[in-house]
C-alpha cells in the first residue's frame, strides 16, 4: 500500500464559500458548501492548533471570500498563535483600512489580492461585480503596512491580448510579487472553458511578454507564472502529489487533498468534527487513495516522470476522461490525450474575443452573457 | 536592482520572518518563512541572515564575517555573501 508520508507542509483553509464576486473562472466546486454548515471560530482554532503540531508552516486563507467571515481577525490570530505563517487570498471586498489594520495587528503575514483585468469595465464583467476601483484603493492601503503583498492575475482568452498593459497596471500597485495564473479548468471554469481557453498564439505571446517583464522587473517585482497544462507536454504536479504536502479543510470541515477532490466518485472525506487532522493525514482512505505509485496504470506506472508529476491531476482525469485512476489527459503520453487535443483545436478555430458588457445589475449581466458563460453564484 | 553596496542595510523583506527551529545533530537549523515557501538555514547562510537586521550595513556585516572566518580569503567572503543576498533579493526575501 502507500508509503508512510512525511508531515504536511501547508493548510488551505477554505473558510467560507460565500463570495461577493461571481468570477466566471472560479475553481470552487459548483456544489458549494452551505453557509449554515460552516465551522465555528472554535472549530477553526482547533484546526490551526492541530496544523501547527503536525509541522505545517503556512495557513492559506481562501474561500469564497474569507472576509465574509466576521471572525476572520480572530481566525488569523489563532493561526498565527499556532505558529503558522498566515496568507489571506482575497478579492478585498469587505476590507477597509480599519479592518486591514486589525488583521495586520492580529498577525497577518501576507495578503494576495486578485485583479480580473487592468480595465475597469472588463474586470467588472469577469467578476460579475463592481469591484475593480475598490481593489485599487485597497492596494494603496496595503502598502502602508509591513506585510507581503501579492497581486493575483488570472489570465484567459478574454484578457490575454492586453497582458502587457495588465502587468504595467500591476506594477503601479507596487506588490513584491505577482502571480500570473492561467485559468485552471475545474468547477465553474470547466463549465465556461470554451469562453476562457486561450489560443496558441495568445499563449506564445504571453510567454514572451512574461519573460521580458521578468528581466525588466528583476529585484523589484517577482513574477510567478506557469504554462497552462492543456498546452503543456506533461501534466502539472498537482498539489505536489496527492496527500504529500497539503491538506485542505473546506467550509463545512471536510478535509480534502485538493480543491476539487469532492467531485471524485467513490471517495468519502473525513470531517474535522469527527477525526483529528493527524489521523486523517496518516490513516484515512481518502488521503491514502492516490498517495505514492501503487494506484498507477500504464503509461504512468513505468514512466520516468512519475515521481515528478505523479501522473498529473486525479480530478482532471475524472472530469475529462471519467476515470480518476488514468493518466491526466493533459499529458501527451496519456491514452485519452485526444480529449485535450480536441478542446485545444476548438479553442484555436476562431479568435473569438467578446466585448465586455456593462450593466447596472448582476441579473442583467447574467442575462446578457448567458450564451457565453455562467457566473458563479452563491451557496444557500 | 544590483548587488548590495557597503552602505546597504540588508534585512528580511516585508512578510518574511524567522519561523520554527529544529536540530540537525547538535547544530540549530532555522527556518525563514515567506509567501508560498520556506527555506531552512544552517551554518554560514544562517549566520549571514542573522546579521541582516536592517541596522548593520553590508560593509559592517562583511567585516564581522571576515573576522569570523579569518582563514578564508576576505574577497571571496565578500563575493559569496554579496551573491547570496542578491539572489535572495530577487526572490523578494531580502531587501537592502
Amino acid at each position: 500500500m502507500a508509503q508512510s508520508p512525511s508531515n504536511p507542509l501547508a493548510l488551505i483553509a477554505e473558510v467560507t464559500h460565500r463570495c461577493p464576486l461571481h468570477c466566471v473562472y472560479c475553481s470552487n466546486p459548483m456544489q458549494l458548501a452551505e453557509s449554515k454548515s460552516e465551522l465555528s471560530t472554535d472549530e477553526w482554532t482547533s484546526v490551526f492548533e492541530q496544523s501547527g503540531k503536525l509541522g505545517m508552516l503556512h495557513a492559506h486563507f481562501t474561500g469564497g471570500e474569507p472576509l465574509a467571515r466576521p471572525d476572520l481577525t480572530e481566525l488569523i490570530a489563532a493561526a498565527r498563535a499556532a505558529g503558522l505563517y498566515t496568507n489571506l487570498i482575497t478579492s478585498g471586498i469587505g476590507l477597509n483600512e480599519q479592518r486591514l489594520k486589525a488583521l495586520v495587528d492580529a498577525g497577518l503575514d501576507h495578503i494576495q489580492i486578485s485583479f480580473q483585468d487592468s480595465r475597469e469595465d472588463a474586470a467588472n464583467w469577469i467578476a460579475g461585480a463592481k469591484a475593480h476601483a475598490h481593489k485599487i484603493d485597497l492596494s494603496r492601503a496595503i502598502r502602508s503596512h509591513k506585510i507581503a503583498f501579492t497581486v493575483n492575475l488570472v489570465v484567459h482568452r478574454q484578457n490575454l491580448d492586453h497582458l502587457e498593459e495588465m502587468i504595467a497596471f500591476i506594477e503601479q500597485l507596487h506588490p513584491e510579487r505577482v502571480e500570473i495564473a492561467h485559468t485552471q479548468y475545474y468547477g465553474w471554469a470547466l463549465a465556461n472553458r470554451a469562453a476562457l481557453m486561450p489560443t496558441r498564439a495568445q499563449l506564445d505571446n504571453a510567454i514572451a511578454i512574461i519573460a521580458a517583464a521578468e528581466t525588466r522587473l528583476a529585484g523589484k517585482m517577482r513574477i510567478d507564472s506557469v504554462v497552462p497544462d492543456y498546452y503543456a507536454k506533461y501534466p502539472k504536479s498537482c498539489m505536489g502529489g496527492w496527500g504529500q504536502r497539503l491538506m485542505l479543510v473546506n467550509p463545512s470541515g471536510r478535509v480534502l487533498p485538493c480543491h476539487a477532490a469532492e467531485v471524485l466518485p467513490g471517495l468519502s472525506f473525513e470531517n474535522v468534527r469527527d477525526k483529528t487532522l493527524d489521523w486523517i493525514w496518516q490513516e484515512s482512505d481518502s488521503f491514502r487513495r492516490f498517495r505514492g505509485e501503487a494506484w498507477m496504470h500504464e503509461p504512468c506506472r513505468t514512466c520516468d516522470r512519475r515521481t515528478e508529476d505523479f501522473g498529473g491531476c486525479r480530478c482532471q482525469a475524472f472530469l475529462l476522461a471519467g476515470d480518476a485512476t488514468v493518466t491526466d489527459p493533459t499529458c501527451s503520453l496519456a491514452p485519452t490525450h485526444h480529449l485535450v487535443e480536441l478542446a485545444v483545436r476548438e479553442a484555436n478555430k476562431t479568435s473569438a474575443f467578446h466585448q465586455p458588457t456593462t450593466s447596472s445589475s448582476f441579473v442583467q449581466l447574467q442575462k446578457a452573457n448567458s450564451d457565453l458563460w455562467q457566473y458563479r453564484t452563491n451557496p444557500e | 536592482m544590483a548587488a548590495p553596496t557597503d552602505a546597504s542595510q540588508p534585512r528580511l523583506a516585508a512578510g518574511c520572518r524567522w519561523g520554527p527551529s529544529t536540530k540537525a545533530g547538535t547544530e540549530e537549523v532555522r527556518t525563514i518563512l515567506f509567501p508560498e515557501g520556506a527555506i531552512k538555514l544552517q551554518g554560514t547562510g544562517k549566520l549571514v541572515l542573522e546579521h541582516c537586521d536592517g541596522q548593520r550595513t553590508f560593509g559592517e556585516i562583511i567585516a564581522e564575517l571576515q573576522k569570523e572566518f579569518g582563514k578564508t580569503d576576505p574577497e571571496k567572503i565578500r563575493a559569496d555573501i554579496s551573491l547570496f543576498l542578491e539572489q535572495l533579493q530577487k526572490k523578494r526575501i531580502v531587501d537592502y
